[in-house]
């Protein structure tokens, strides 16, 4: 096995690592209300966490970091749909509220 | 050589040619794909999300989804993301016996995944608790129900690379499809770490 091999191999546990760790972790928060606040923050905290695993699998795993910015647009098109679609959803929300 | 001829046995290089975009077409297509399939998991989602939104008293899972289970789902197809990126480092340092080695363990990983999933819909059904019971019910059946699928055809995908391993002459004109099924089996893996705190966790 090359250096270069290697490291990346090695940069793949490194991920396994933190993809299990914040999965975990997220698991930990919600079921055992270790933090002192409310239901609201735990869910928010636990989609960040999950956004984190999803952007550590698109960039090492799905290799955008080191590929083609085109690849990266073309996946960023629907997530700005996405943010869009949910800022009419949740601004159409504080309205009611 | 006729430019038919040339269609019907091409050579990997031609195949791995960057196109005008400079990413093989393969590769470019396969992107664009799972954009739409982004779209397509988004409509599903927001549509959760607004149900949830606007439901007066959102009945939930009521006990009926194990979150230990789910934990071991999650924890499978995460460990499958892995396998699959490492099948696709050893294939880049030629060394084949490890690529299908971790190409198995990725199909066995993803199988394993379904047949616990078939497990809680076998409990769920005895319990008759079915996709018409409550609105929770119906979006946890359409949501994981698809995201099933898209493992399903995940691991078909990857049966037909491990198929391509055993010939060599399959394999040098087909074998850059191991990473567009790394990038599917990727995506389905994404959408597993979105569904799970949402339909699991968030009761």
């Amino acid at each position: 096995m090359t250096g270069g091999h290697a490291a990346s191999v090695r940069l793949y546990w490194i991920i396994w690592g933190w993809l299990a760790g914040l999965m975990l972790l997220g698991v930990v928060l919600s079921e055992l209300n270790v933090l002192p606040i409310s239901t609201r923050g735990i869910v928010t905290i636990v989609v960040a966490l999950s956004t984190i695993k999803a952007a550590l699998v698109a960039l090492y795993y799905m290799h955008l970091k080191a590929d083609r910015r085109l690849l990266a647009l073309i996946i960023l098109a629907p997530l700005l749909l996405i943010a869009l679609a949910l800022g009419v959803l949740f601004s159409s929300a504080l309205v009611r509220l | 050589m006729s430019s038919a001829h040339a269609i019907a046995t091409p050579h990997a290089a031609t195949l791995l040619a960057p196109s005008a975009t400079g990413i093989p077409n393969g590769k470019l297509g396969m992107w664009v794909f799972l954009a739409s399939e982004v779209m397509f998991f988004t409509g599903l989602i927001g549509a959760y999300i607004v149900l949830r939104m606007g439901h007066p008293a959102w009945p939930g899972s009521e006990g009926h989804l194990s979150v230990p289970i789910g934990t071991v789902n999650t924890l499978l197809l995460i460990c499958s993301s892995t396998t699959i990126v490492l099948a696709l480092a050893a294939a880049a340092r030629g060394a084949m016996a490890a690529m299908r080695g971790w190409l198995l363990a990725t199909i066995i990983l993803g199988s394993s995944f379904l047949v616990i999933k078939g497990f809680e819909y076998a409990a769920k059904f005895s319990h008759h608790i079915l996709p018409s019971t409550n609105l929770f019910w119906a979006c946890y059946f359409t949501l994981t129900g698809f995201h099933a699928l898209h493992v399903l055809g995940g691991i078909l995908f990857n049966l037909w690379i491990l198929a391509y391993t055993a010939q060599a002459a399959s394999w040098s004109t087909r074998g850059h499809r191991l990473e567009l099924a790394g990038l599917y089996w990727h995506f389905v893996d994404i959408v597993w770490i979105f569904l799970f705190p949402m339909l699991y966790l968030f009761n």
